[in-house]
């Protein structure tokens, strides 16, 4: 551990995160200052050579199982359990054990008997994770539940945001989409709305979840309104597999009157900055040319610094279930 | 030839309004005598006496749970003999079992399948539609005669307007009730074609926001009455709505029973005592159907219980193994057991000053008769001695753990009042050790 403080001078970042848990469930319920330690430990990280020594974690098991198809995420997560010099094994159970019968509680205690330190779960159930942390003994995080969060997401797009406005204190950011289905909406309202920042959802309103103003947050059914003075627009993949054909009319009307262009992209703060979670449909939720445009786009940056936010996630589980 | 009598107890007897302290003599499975001052010496003169200490007891008549699923996790006798621990001595099952009550023969079966005198009595719904496929109607006359005592497609809701109005009509002229489970299933994404990306998980509103599950509108429950009174009013039948459990339901029922309809309605103890914050933690065991609601819809079933819109209190047991529930929210199944824990919760009520005691016994005996055209359960000289006694008072804690029927969503709560004894047909169906240490040798 020595070898850190040599890399960088702030003290904050040179050592792991202590977290109160030794779960990443949700960020509903997390402290700023929590948040804040992981998104330091984790912009340290970013600016560590890729090739530098953090194998911080050697022998430690890392299983990642996935019951909902992923590559970006998937892959993240290993590169950053990889990067701390964790084993990783990758489990896709999409299928097998569920129509095999076995319930989700015996696959679970299946993996578990095997001793892993972390489990890294995506299911297409809502509190899925939950259950998992309630039975075994070792730490989960969520890498997506049903419709309800995506913490690691949210940690990585503000993560993103700092490193290109500076703060998230005060900023203006709209979410833009299909909030009703989506997990990364809520982790990101969660956390946003915990560091101070004025958050705006946008959505037609048949994917408008119902209360959802009293999450701390105001909606709007009209985008040019919704993103006015933004300082960043965050845009979120129409979840066509989760619809039943009553939310959308098309995807061209959607994108008519909720996909971003230059136009309403104009109602935005000047120096606005894009974001989407991936994967994108252009030409539905963002025009294509406004997707690549380097200079407002962070969708790359955002993959980016999905690595180093999970790196800085993994290293503080361990050490918060070390200390506990 | 034995009499059993009850010396010092409190009978509390709604079909005669009757609330003192009496003497109760059984002789057989008759009750012979109910009388303030007691000559012993009458009924031990040629006749083997057992006395019974009840200073601080209560006596009324047996419960009748009209709302009982008899899940996979049961058999009716299991139930029947967990009922009668329980304080009830009738009980209505619903037709959506293995295999389904939709038809004479199996009414019929499942009557003499029952029948016991140790045991709570078991009524029947018959299936309301063939295979309780909510098409056609099945042969309710036919049923109505082995002696269903009313109709319902089970947990599903009749939702053709045409096969409701059939229905409805058909039922006057056999006089027995429609029971409705009041849900739109369209709109809370439960019919047969809804896929899992629109199935209603949980009432709709913030918590279901900050959970990611699938709201269910409150609204979906009393849009189907609103059309069902209109059908009711149409044909002139008794239209019956199970475990009501939102605001706007209660008023739509006070306002339909105020222009004369024949409309009755129950709820259940999670309705008038839980919320859906309960569900904050995901737990399964407060996955129900009708899912659990607002604060403010739990208010108005209170208030709906006070002012006699709500008939009848039923357990609604729908009991679950542990297997189902250990699940993610979205696949565990849905509901929770009830007649453990019916007599205490109800009786919590008149704990919490909401009604008195009278009104709380009335609305597990005599109004469940009622609305089924029953003779009235009633603790009456020349009656059969049916009745329950016990402690009003003595605290408890629900455990899970020290019940037989799970999921119980009132795991830790405190409540009062407690069964000792179960009399059916003048036999001890139950009686726990307390009430046999009060003999008086």
């Amino acid at each position: 551990m020595n070898k850190l403080s040599k890399n960088n001078s702030k003290v904050n970042k040179s050592s792991p995160v202590k977290l109160s848990s030794h779960h990443l469930l949700a960020i509903e319920g997390m402290q700023k200052t929590e948040i804040q330690k992981l998104l330091d430990r984790a912009d340290y990280f970013a600016n560590l050579d890729k090739h530098a020594d953090t194998k911080y974690l050697s022998g430690y098991v890392v299983l990642n199982v996935f019951f909902e198809n992923s590559t970006r995420t998937r892959v993240s997560f290993e590169l950053a359990a990889r990067r701390l010099g964790a084993e990783v094994i990758n489990i896709s159970l999409i299928n097998s054990s569920i129509k095999k019968g076995e319930s989700l509680l015996d696959t679970a205690s299946t993996l578990n008997a095997m001793k892993p330190d972390l489990l890294i779960v995506r299911h297409p159930h809502s509190g899925a994770p939950l259950l998992f942390a309630e039975y075994l003994s070792c730490s989960i995080i969520n890498a997506g539940d049903g419709r309800h969060e995506h913490p690691t997401q949210a940690l990585l797009d503000a993560l993103t945001i700092k490193r290109r406005i500076g703060y998230l204190e005060g900023l203006k950011i709209s979410i833009c989409g299909d909030i009703s289905n989506s997990r990364v909406a809520r982790s990101n309202i969660h956390l946003l709305t915990t560091m101070g920042a004025e958050v705006r959802c946008v959505a037609p309103s048949t994917l408008m979840p119902s209360s959802l103003e009293k999450l701390g947050i105001k909606c709007f059914n009209d985008m040019k309104e919704g993103i006015k003075d933004a300082d960043v627009v965050m845009l979120l993949r129409l979840q066509n597999e989760r619809m039943s054909g009553t939310e959308n009319p098309s995807e061209r009307e959607y994108f008519k009157f909720f996909g971003l262009d230059e136009t309403k992209l104009s109602m935005a703060s000047p120096n606005a900055v894009i974001m989407h979670p991936g994967p994108m449909n252009r030409g539905v939720e963002i025009a294509s040319a406004l997707a690549d445009d380097s200079n407002r786009s962070l969708i790359k940056t955002q993959v980016e610094m999905g690595v180093a936010v999970r790196m800085s996630i993994i290293e503080a589980l361990n050490h918060s279930k070390n200390k506990t | 030839m034995t009499n059993t009598i009850f010396k010092s107890i409190k009978l509390i007897n709604p079909a005669t309004n009757f609330n003192q302290k009496v003497n109760v003599v059984i002789h057989n499975e008759t009750i012979i005598n109910i009388s303030k001052d007691l000559n012993l010496e009458k009924f031990n003169k040629d006749n083997k006496t057992i006395i019974y200490d009840c200073e601080g007891l209560t006596m009324s008549p047996g419960i009748f749970d009209m709302r009982v699923n008899i899940g996979k996790t049961e058999n009716l006798k299991f139930t029947q003999i967990t009922a009668a621990e329980s304080g009830i001595t009738s009980m209505a099952i619903l037709p959506n079992q293995t295999p389904k009550l939709n038809n004479p023969s199996i009414i019929d079966h499942i009557k003499r399948q029952s029948e016991d005198i140790y045991l709570p009595k078991v009524m029947v719904y018959g299936a309301a539609t063939k295979d309780l496929n909510g098409l056609e109607m099945s042969e309710i006359g036919l049923m109505s005669e082995m002696g269903a005592i009313g109709f319902t497609n089970g947990n599903k809701s009749i939702k053709n307007s045409l096969v409701m109005r059939r229905l409805m009509s058909y039922a006057t002229m056999i006089n027995r009730p429609i029971i409705q489970h009041a849900e739109d299933e369209d709109l809370s994404g439960l019919n047969q074609a809804s896929t899992t990306s629109i199935r209603g998980e949980m009432n709709e509103g913030e918590i279901s926001t900050r959970l990611g599950l699938i709201g269910i509108p409150a609204c979906a429950e009393v849009i189907m009455i609103e059309r069902d009174i209109r059908l009711a009013k149409l044909t002139g039948a008794h239209y019956h709505i199970a475990h009501v459990s939102t605001r706007d339901a209660v008023n739509v029922i006070r306002e339909a029973k105020k222009s004369g309809l024949n409309i009755t309605c129950d709820t259940a103890p999670p309705y008038f005592l839980l919320n859906e914050n309960k569900l904050l933690t995901y737990n399964t065991a407060f996955k129900l159907s009708p899912p659990l609601r607002s604060e403010d819809d739990r208010l108005a079933i209170v208030e709906g219980i006070q002012d006699g819109t709500i008939d009848a209190i039923a357990s609604d047991h729908r009991a679950r193994s542990k297997d189902t529930k250990a699940q993610p929210f979205s696949a565990a199944s849905v509901g929770a057991s009830g007649i453990e824990t019916l007599f205490s919760l109800t009786l919590g009520l008149v704990h919490k000053k909401i009604i008195d005691i009278n009104k709380a016994i009335s609305f597990l005996t005599i109004n469940p008769a009622k609305i089924h055209g029953i003779d009235n359960p009633s603790v009456e000289e020349e009656k059969v001695a049916d009745f329950i006694v016990f402690d009003e008072n003595e605290p408890h804690t629900i455990k899970q753990e020290n019940l037989k029927t799970s999921p119980t969503p009132f795991d830790g709560e405190k409540i009062y009042g407690k069964i000792l004894a179960t009399y059916i047909n003048g036999q001890v169906a139950f009686m726990n050790q307390v009430f046999k240490n009060k003999i008086i040798k």
